[in-house]
Formats: structure tokens, sequence, C-alpha cells
């Protein structure tokens, strides 16, 4: 696929919108918004402090920490420790499914409840603390989990409330309920990103590694940043199962906070959304030995892909040749969806602009509908999620990302186990492994298209006039902004209440969601008629 | 390493009692580091010689530009390592967030990391703890210890007391304890006796008592402490003798602190309420 | 079971609020303000609260929600927000040319102290708002009140900051409608129309969150009260506050601001309270009410003889916001319902008092507000003493399965259904489609549970 002809050009695109923009800002916005050349991939400025008053997409360290990462373990009860709102508004909104079962030993399910500290003003002035302490023995009396975590909101954070040592207290004195806190305060960091690194940390810290049970089966593997969004984790469950490999954990869709205990019992950890969980990923390969490598189940290519890698790692010939077998079965039902819906969805264009992996993973499955995706850029990823982690070492630390805690992280002294040698890993790596490895979103975006982080309502809505894409991709608060313009717009967050959209079935959903919305009758009924016929002007003589 | 917090009153010379203890402590050959947790960012200055320096929180303004220890952290008088957390105006922003903040970043930095090889850490802390932030210090795994700089003056005493309130609060979960008050003198009748009597009361020691002497003030004009200032003044020697108590301290306890009640009655008895 | 952790049990909570029956007060600020033409909400403080808020007024209105937010990092927590503030009014300003830009608080730069007053007039003296253009703002702490609190702030915000006292009085009324649909304020407006009498309706989010598509995103609808209205709004002859909670504390502030009179009616659900609506306008405006009123009155009190039969006796619970419960409850009572369990997050003794007064004849009725007032509590209610009836909010669905019983969904925020916004429920008009909706529920539910020999084909 290459760049349609006849495109816009893409700098001079940039630099009309910069021409908006107050001086300093349009300095900094400047070197977010780069024109791409997958040869020599260009410095994308990101993750640094949004412009007040720009009108951004991102959201806050809090939203990252609760409402992504540990909010779709079921089994846990997340309290929020300050005013109503923050527990509120993350109570049920991100679509994460889960199976827990009929009630019995598995049962739990907590994620349809919110639970909140709904701080008043005199919680604010005198302290939060005895408040924290009594709810989460109210939590404990009531409903009596596995796990309390607690996160703090913005205030928690001014007026200090030591909720780390509350939990740790409280801890102690049940016995049988691990409590844990998150100090992931919304103006921490720059966006969401801050607090999915504080999500790892504590996960990390207080639950991996207590657990000791192995699940049986020979491939035994964990699913990393793979949330379960509209059933995703599901279809990849069944995936693998057919395939033979083990699903030990999953971070965290469809999770249960066992399965993280013994989340370094596995032998292989794939990483699907690198920006939300590579920490996690990382602390376990030195904690534990247990190597990682990027997976990308969106797009049925990159989903036959990533299985291939993962039966290859266990250099097993049966399971090298059971997963071709099911890559075989599964396909041809895609192949069929795609030859009958792509001659629709040929050569038009689409622009994603969300979260930290998506709007990489989803250029996929737009490729196999035969569409080009001109225009792209997260929310809230870093560098190496635009340009691949061989970056890393030059990305500049700030304050903002200083804040946030940095676990130096050791081999355990009696758990650690190098799950391949040296050798092993190198000749994995001359047969083209790429472990601890990932080549970023730009690599695989056309010469010429433009690549924006962080962007804002102004840039998008100039993108739309300039491109006029057949689809937009990005969240709830840009859907009607978008389809206003008279542009179908997908939410790659909730999927519109649809999906799953990973693996070979989902593949399929996705194509027909993409049929549906760029064919839709309705985009041709926004001009009425009489706007494109002269007006009839007539005058009756009065009786 | 010794991590060390100096409380009190605000005005009763915790941070001109810190520096010349510090002083005293690096002419003992340790290694010290002492962190000022005032947004006024004085607690270095007579280490120092009055330089002004980069804050730990000027890092975070505007662009959030990258920290770097090297430009926050300098050495002062005897090797002592100086960091001011800075802060606010008053009036504005939330400076006990900024306690907070500052603290994690200098983890983050690895201002504590043992090749730095501190023998001592020193938090010096706004006056008043008004919220959770000034707390901060004394939170689990910050500062052990604590002393608190402590006068005859009633005002003085009262605000001892509470301090010790806010340590019973974090002792049970941090780990903090009171290593003794000491007594920077404002010449107020029987003050020895009353300060030692109000130690034993709540359950520690008078640890030092620091006379009062214009020596201290000269020094401070000349941006000095007294040690550095006038090595050979007997008041040097009473920072030294200070330094020594510290570093030979033994006595560690969770404060039993007093009523109202209590601490009025300990006023009546030695005097400076009749 | 999707509640299965509830317990039928009920213990006393005194620290632990579960499924929240509210939310915090900057949205209701972020609503109101889009009640104004060409304005644009700002949110200062961390840029989730934002994100939050646009989300959640997205996901009911199914209509862009636009506004900006400081970004508060770190640092502005430690040094205060002004600089945040003022980047972002000359952002705002430049970029998206409003009208008029306002700001409401959140907790984190309520903590702190930020003082939007000063702030504001330092974005002043720096030349930052353009001649001509304003910046109003509201306080709003997030652990104070709830989202209704801040709808309210925000009406005394627009108050304090735009209408100029008059001398002479006009013949116009202002209404504040509080916090309820597009459609609603539309409907009330029409209902004046038809009355004749003349009226300013602010803020009036008809027009801004139930706009028409035309192929352009327009920053600034055709909607929302025009500034000069509201400026304007404190040279006409009375107020009518629509709602205790939500509008009082506004009418309140413009008559000590500028002098014009306020009456306070509950919000016009059902009929006895469109009644007293009507008969206020009437009565002020001098203006006798038209046959056309009238007519629509009968049509809901002819539609009620037809329907009374399926509705007397029926237990309902409702929960939601108080001006809403208070009208709901009285319109449930005046058609033989039995409103036997309301609840509110919304915390203020009136409610109460004024609940006690509604339910004076269900002495079996529970109603609590406030602190640990919450869904959880209502859910345990309803365990202990079923309902054939919920009304309220989305987050009552997984009750409505668990429980098996209908839900007819009012309130905010409606989540998981469109068309809501498109459809009044105040006025005659509103509750000829209350009832239509209490009656298919009951009756849909009938139809999918009785046993097969009690189908019935003629209802």
């Amino acid at each position: 696929m290459s760049m349609p002809t006849k495109m816009p050009d893409a700098a001079a695109v940039k630099e009309s919108i910069l021409a908006k923009y107050p001086v300093k800002v349009a300095k900094k916005r400047s070197k977010a918004m780069v024109v791409n050349d997958p040869g020599a991939v260009p410095a994308v400025q990101a993750n640094v402090r949004t412009v007040p008053g720009i009108i951004s997409q991102r959201g806050c360290c809090y939203a990252g920490c609760k409402g992504v990462v540990l909010g779709p373990t079921r089994d846990i009860i997340n309290i929020t420790h300050g005013p109503i709102g923050c527990g509120f508004y993350s109570w049920l909104t991100r679509r994460n499914q889960t199976d827990p079962g009929e009630v019995g030993p598995d049962g739990e399910n907590f994620m349809m409840y919110c639970f909140s500290t709904d701080m008043q003003d005199e919680n604010i002035v005198f302290g939060g603390e005895k408040k924290l302490r009594a709810a989460i023995q109210e939590a404990y009396d009531i409903f009596h989990p596995k796990a309390i975590a607690v996160f703090a909101t913005c205030p928690v954070g001014l007026i200090g409330d030591d909720i780390h040592a509350i939990s740790r207290e409280m801890k102690e004195k049940f016995g049988d309920c691990n409590v844990f806190a998150f100090s992931c305060e919304g103006y921490k960091g720059v966006s969401q990103s801050a607090g999915h690194h504080i999500a790892n940390n504590q996960i990390f810290k207080h639950v991996i590694g207590r657990g000791h049970t192995r699940p049986d089966g020979r491939y035994v593997m964990n699913m990393l940043g793979e949330y379960n969004i509209g059933g995703d984790a599901f279809e990849l469950e069944r995936l693998l199962e057919s395939c033979g490999i083990t699903l030990n954990a999953t971070f965290s869709g469809n999770s249960t906070i066992g399965a993280f205990e013994n989340a370094h019992m596995a032998d292989l950890n794939v990483v699907m959304c690198h920006r939300s969980i590579n920490y996690v990923a990382d602390m376990i390969e030195k904690k534990y030995g247990i190597p990682w490598f990027k997976v990308n189940f969106i797009g049925a290519e990159s989903t036959a892909k990533s299985l291939r890698k993962i039966a290859q790692y266990f250099e097993d010939p049966v399971l090298i040749e059971r997963v071709e077998k099911v890559i075989a079965e599964e396909l041809a039902a895609v192949k069929a969806a795609a030859e009958e819906i792509r001659p629709r969805t040929e050569g038009k264009l689409a622009m994603l602009f969300v979260g930290g992996s998506r709007a990489h993973h989803y250029q996929d499955l737009f490729r196999e509908l035969g569409m080009t995706s001109v225009a792209a850029g997260y929310e809230f990823a870093h560098r190496d999620d635009y340009e691949g982690r061989r970056v890393l070492p030059t990305i500049q630390v700030d304050a903002d990302s200083r804040n946030i805690e940095e676990l130096k992280v050791e081999k355990d002294p009696t758990e650690y186990a190098p799950r391949k040698t040296t050798d092993e890993m190198e000749t994995l790596v001359q047969h083209g492994y790429e472990f601890n490895d990932y080549d970023g979103m730009m690599t695989e975006m056309e010469k010429g298209a433009l690549v924006i982080d962080d962007i804002s309502h102004y840039e998008m809505e100039r993108l739309i006039e300039t491109y006029h894409p057949a689809v937009f991709c990005a969240g709830i608060k840009e859907k009607y902004c978008v389809q206003k313009m008279g542009v179908p717009m997908k939410q790659l967050h909730s999927y519109d209440y649809g999906g799953p959209y990973a693996g070979f079935r989902g593949a399929v959903n996705f194509y027909r969601d993409i049929d549906r919305m760029v064919n839709a009758k309705v985009w041709k009924l926004v001009r009425p008629p009489w706007q494109d016929t002269p007006r009839i002007t007539a005058t009756y003589a009065s009786a | 390493m010794r991590k060390i917090a100096i409380y009190g009153k605000g005005g009763i010379g915790k941070s001109t009692t810190t520096q010349n203890t510090v002083a005293g402590l690096a002419e003992m050959g340790m290694k010290v580091m002492v962190v000022g947790c005032d947004p006024k960012a004085d607690s270095t200055r007579l280490l120092l010689g009055g330089l002004a320096q980069r804050t730990v929180l000027d890092t975070l303004r505007e662009e959030g530009e990258d920290v770097d220890l090297a430009t926050i952290l300098k050495d002062g008088y005897g090797g002592v390592s100086c960091v001011e957390s800075g802060g606010p105006e008053p009036g504005v922003g939330c400076a006990g967030r900024g306690i907070i903040t500052s603290i994690t970043l200098l983890e983050q930095l690895g201002a504590y990391h043992e090749s730095r090889k501190l023998d001592y850490a020193f938090y010096d802390v706004l006056g008043d703890v008004v919220c959770g932030g000034f707390a901060m210090p004394i939170r689990d795994g910050k500062a052990q210890e604590i002393y608190i700089v402590v006068s005859g003056e009633m005002m003085a005493m009262y605000a001892a007391n509470n301090i010790c309130k806010g340590i019973v609060k974090y002792a049970d979960t941090g780990g903090v304890r009171l290593g003794g008050l000491i007594c920077n003198s404002r010449k107020v009748d029987n003050e020895r006796e009353m300060i030692e009597e109000l130690a034993k009361a709540i359950g520690t020691q008078m640890i030092h008592f620091v006379p009062r002497d214009n020596m201290v003030q000269r020094a401070e004009i000349n941006r000095k402490t007294v040690i550095e200032f006038e090595p050979t003044h007997p008041q040097a020697d009473e920072y030294r003798a200070l330094a020594r108590k510290i570093d030979q301290n033994k006595m560690f306890v969770i404060p039993k602190p007093l009523s109202m009640e209590e601490l009025e009655k300990l006023l009546v008895t030695f005097g400076i309420a009749n | 079971m999707l509640l299965r952790h509830t317990p039928t049990e009920i213990k006393e909570r005194e620290a632990l609020t579960v499924n929240p029956a509210k939310t915090c007060q900057p949205i209701g600020a972020m609503y109101a303000a889009l009640g104004i033409h060409g304005c644009m909400p700002h949110s200062h403080g961390s840029q989730g609260c934002c994100s939050y808020h646009r989300s959640a007024l997205t996901r009911h209105y199914k209509e862009p929600v636009m506004a900006g937010t400081s970004s508060f990092t770190e640092g502005a927590s430690v040094f205060g927000g002004q600089a945040n503030l003022l980047a972002a009014i000359d952002t705002l300003f430049t970029v998206y040319s409003p009208d008029l830009i306002a700001v409401h608080t959140t907790c984190l730069s309520e903590t702190i102290g930020d003082d939007l007053n000063q702030i504001v007039g330092k974005a002043q003296e720096d030349g930052l708002i353009p001649p001509g253009k304003r910046v109003i703002y509201a306080s709003t702490p997030s652990y104070v009140g709830s989202h209704v609190t801040g709808f309210s702030n925000m009406v005394k915000g627009i108050v304090r900051g735009l209408p100029e006292k008059s001398a002479a009085k006009s013949d116009k009324l202002n209404i504040i409608p509080g916090w309820v649909e597009p459609s609603d304020m539309r409907e009330i407006k029409r209902l004046a129309k038809e009355m004749g009498v003349p009226v300013t309706v602010f803020p009036d989010t008809s027009g801004v969150l139930d706009n028409a598509m035309t192929g352009r995103h327009e920053m600034y609808p055709k909607g929302g009260t025009p500034v000069a209205d509201i400026v304007a709004s404190g040279g006409n002859k009375h107020t009518l506050a629509l709602g205790a909670f939500a509008s009082e504390e506004g009418a309140k502030a413009l008559e000590v601001k500028c002098g014009v009179p306020f009456t306070t009616l509950d919000l016009p659900i059902g009929i006895a309270a469109t009644d007293r609506f009507i008969q206020k306008l009437s009565v002020i405006s001098g203006k006798p009410v038209p046959e056309s009123i009238a007519d629509e009155r009968g049509r809901l009190v002819d539609l009620i003889t037809d329907m009374q039969q399926y509705f007397w006796g029926k237990r309902v619970a409702l929960w939601g916001d108080p001006d809403q419960l208070v009208a709901l409850a009285e319109f449930l009572v005046d058609i033989d319902m039995r409103p036997v369990y309301v609840v509110s997050g919304t915390p203020g003794k009136a409610f109460a008092e004024r609940m006690e007064k509604v339910l004076a004849d269900i002495p079996e009725a529970k109603c609590k507000n406030g602190a640990s007032a919450d869904m959880f509590l209502m859910h345990q209610w309803i365990k202990n003493g079923k309902v054939d009836l919920l009304m309220g909010n989305t987050y009552g669905k997984y009750i409505a399965r668990d429980e098996a019983t209908p839900l007819v969904r009012v309130g905010f925020p409606i989540l998981d259904r469109v068309g809501h916004t498109y459809f009044p429920l105040v006025g005659y008009a509103g509750a000829i489609r209350l009832l239509e909706r209490i009656l298919n529920a009951l009756l849909d539910h009938k139809d999918a549970t009785c046993p097969e020999t009690q189908v019935e084909l003629t209802m």
C-alpha cells in the first residue's frame, strides 16, 4: 500500500494548522507534528505537558491507574479515596468485560460496583485517613474480598493522607485480604500514562509473586496489555486454547487477583499494549527471568504472525504445526469476509488518534480493507511507541516523569529462573526474534503521512476538513464532533459498544463495522435537497 | 544513614540550630545532607554562605525541565550537601504538597543512595505542621528520629507538645521516634528546669540546653555558622556538644503528649504563669 | 447476578459509598455553562476532570461537548494554577474564539486555594481577554454537595458575571429551568410562548446539546441563551426558579444583585407541578391561560383515566436528583402509584422535609439523601421489599436485571439509550410521554413474564 496520489502536502497542512496558535503554543505543537518517513523515522515530541486550554483528548493519572489497569480485575475491591466524581466517572465506563461464571468459588465480581470514600469538606480540612480506614473496614466486613486497592485522587495528595500506611495497617489487621494503595493523584505526570506506570509498580510490588500455582499445560504464557474491551480477551482465550497454549494471567482483561499473583509461574510474556504495561514485562523479566516480546492480535495477518511467533518461541514442532492448522482454519472465514467487503472500502482514507497502542494496531485492520491511514497519533504514548524502543536511551527524562517512582528490580534469590539460556535466546534473535523490543508505529506508516501526538480539537477539525477521511477513529469526546462534520467516527476505546475486534473473528467484526459505517446511507442525507437546487422564487399576486 | 527531622515552632531557631549542629557533625568527619523543607528556601543559608540555589521544586515550573541532582545539590561548609525543597510564594499553591513532591523527587534522583555514603540526612521543616504535607518527613521510610527545638516560652512548649501528637500518629505505622528536646534558650526564668520537666513528662530527654548568645546572630549576619565564623567561641562548643550528643543518642521514644491542663500545670509550677 | 455481592441484610455504613446516586460539582457547572450561547466552559484543575465530564455529558447527550482544561501538573498544584489558567485563557480565545469563557474550579484548585477573581483580574490586566469578550467563573469544590450544586453554583456565577441592574423593568420573565434535558428547556419556552409570556430562559441547552446535523461541527451551535439576554435579565420583571436545588440560589443572587424578585417552583414534571407553573406564569404576566394549554392538560387527564387501572398501588423505587424526585414522586402519587423508596446522593435537609410532605400518604415509604444515600442501599431496600417499577438513571439497569423489575430511564446520566434528550418530560406533553413509558414498561414486563395462560391480546 502507498499513499494515494493527489494527497495534500502534509508539511503545508502542518504549517497552516500552526499558524492559528499563539507563538509559544505553535512552537511547542510544531515538535509534536511530524511528516513520517518510515526509512528515517523523525523524532516526535511525546509525553510532555498539554498546553492549557488547547482542548486535548487526554485524561489523568488516576484514570490511567484505576480506570485502565486495575479496572478490569473482577475480584478486587477498588476504593477511590476522594470526592465522589472520580469513582463515579470510572464506574463501568470502559467496557471491560469479565466472566466470573456462576456464583461459586471463582464467582466473585465487583466490577459492577463503585466504591468511594465520597470525601466531604470536613475530610479535606481535618484529613481523610479516618474515613478511609473505616471505608476499608466496611468493604471488608460486607464483601470479604481477597484484595482491596485504594486509589488517591488529587486532594488526597495535597492534604497528605498516608494511604500506604493505612493500607498496610489494614492488611495486617485482616490477615486474609491484601490491601494496597496507589498514589495516582490526577495531577501526576502529563496524562494517563503516569497512572499506568504507578499501577504497574504497585501490582509488581504487592501482587505478583504471592502465588505459587502453575496451571497445567506445556506452553504457559501471560498476555500483558489486553483489557478485554468488547470481549477481545475472550476471543483471544478461545484462539489460544484451540492452539493448545495455556494462558496463565492476562493483564488485565477478564483477570483475577489470583492470576496476577501467579504471573511469575509462566514461561513467556507477550505484550499487546506496550505503553500501558511494558514496565511489568521488564520487571518480571529482571526478577524472574521470563522473556517478553511484543505481539499484536489486531488484524488477521498480525494475529497469525503473533501466533507463529509464540509457537516458535516454545520451539516445539507439534505446537508449530497445530498453530499453522488453526491459522489456516480461521483465515478462511477472514479472507472470505475481506474479499466481499474490500471492494467497498478499497482506497479510502482512515485517521486514528487514540490511546497508546491502538492508533498503531488498528492500522493493520484498515490495511486489510485496502484503506490508508493518512494521519495517526497517540493520546498518551511516549516516543518509543512512535519511533521504537531504539530511541529509549535518547529520551530526556523530565521532572514530570521523574516524579513517578522507578522500581529497582533485582533477580529474585530463589525464584529467578531464566526460561531460555543465553545461547537459546541468541539463536532465536538470529532467527529474527525481537525480544524486549517494539518498533513503534512510524516504521509501519506511509511516507508523507502525518503523525501527531496529543492532537488538539483544532488540529483534528483541520485534518478532517483537509483530507475528508472515510472514517476517523478516536474516543467518545471526539465522536460527535467528527460525525457532525459528516464523517463516520469509530470509537477505539469503547468500540461503539461493538466488538470483539481482536483475533480472527474480531477482524471480521471490524471489517463489517467499517463497511457499515462508511457505506451507511445517512451520510448522504446530511444536505437537504434544496441546498443543491437553485431557489425557486415566485410571488403570487394578492387577490 | 540516620535520618533526622528537626521540628519546632516558627521562629524558634530551627534552621540556625540545625545548621550549627550539622556543622558540628561535619567537623567530626560526618557526611551530612541537609534538606530544607520550607518554601522560603533559607534552611541552608549559613552552610552555603548565603548562596542562593535552585530548589528541587523549581524544576517543576514551566515545562518540567530535566532534573539533575548536581544542579540542586550544593556542597557547603565541611562538605555538607545542601538542598532546598522550595515552594510557592506565601498565599498561593500548596506548600505541603511541595514537600511531598520534593522528597519523592530526591529519592528518585538517588539523593539518599548508598553510594553517596551519607551518615546523616537532616530535614529542617517549616515551623507549624499545618497539613499532611508537612508531616511527610516523619512518614515511613523518611526520617526515623525527631528532635524538637523548644524554649521556655509557652507557645514554643505548646507547639512542641503538638508535634509530639503528630509523632504518635506516625510512630505505629512509620516507626518514627522522638530523640529529644533541644532547648534553644530565650532566657526565660527556670527555663532549663522547665524543659527538663517537660521532657520527662512526655517521656523523652532534654538532649541539650543551648544558651542564648549574640554570637549566633553575628555569625548569621555574616551568613555563617558559629563553628565556621568563630570556631573558638564558647557558643561553638555548645553546638559541638549538641552534635556529639545527637551522634551518641540512644534514647528514642514514642512520646506521651500532655493534655492542655497538664501543660498549664507545668507552667504554673515552674514560674511562668505565676 | 450482576450485583451478586449485595446482601439483603442492611449494615449501617459511615464511610463507604457504594454505587453513588450523585456525582461531583464541576460537571454541573460545565452543563450550565453550555447553556449560554458562544460559551466555552473551562475546568480549572487536572485534565482528567475535564475529560471525565466531557465524556459523561457526551455519553448522555450524544452530542459534542467542548470544554477547556488548565491541565494541572504536580508543579501547578504546588505553585498554584495561575500560570495555567492565564495560558488557557489566551489559548482558548486565540484558537477557539468564544464570546465568553466560564471557568469552574475542581477539588484540586479549591484545595490549594486558587482565587479565580484574582486570576481573571490578572488576565484582564495582561490583555488576554479580547475587547467585548468575558470570563465568568464559579467555585465548585467537588467535596461539597453534588453535580446539582455545581449547576446551581455556575448559575450563580453567570448571575454574578453578566446581568446588569436596570431601573426600568421590562415585561419579560426570567426562567431558570434547572438541570433538565435540552428538550425540556425547549418545552418550557414553548409553553411560555403559548401563554404569550416573553421569557429569557437561562441556561438553555436546547440547540446546543440537541443540535442539528449540517455537515459542519459548530463550536458554538445556534442555541444557548444569548449573552445580551442574560445581561438584560437584570431588568426583567420576575424570575421563576424551577427546582429549589438547581435554580433557587441563582434567582436569589439575581434578586440581590439587580432587584429582580423571584419565585421558586418545583420542576414542572407531572400534572400538579405543571399546573402551578402555568398558573404562576399567568399570575405574574397577567395573561389568562389559553385554551390550547387547557386542551393539553385535558388530554393528559384523559390519558390518566385510560391508564389508571394499571397504575393503582404499584410500588416504585426512584433515585436521582432532588428537584426531579420531588416532582416525579408527587406525580406518581397523583396517579395512585406508591413511590416507596427514594434515594438521592445530593445532600440537603430541605429535600427530606419536602419529600415527607409529598409522601405523607405512603407510610411505608423510605427516603434518604446525602451521605451514604446510594444505589447500594436502594437495592438492599428493594431486596427487603420488592417493587413493581424502577425509575432513575442507567445505573439502575443492573438492579432491574437482577430483580427482574422494569426500569423507566429518567434523570442523569442515561448512557445506554439514544433519544431521551429529544423528548421533554416537563409540561403536560412531558407527563403524557412519561405515562406512556411507565405503562409500556409495566405491560411489556407483564407480557414477557406472566404465565402463558394470562397473556392478553387486548389490555
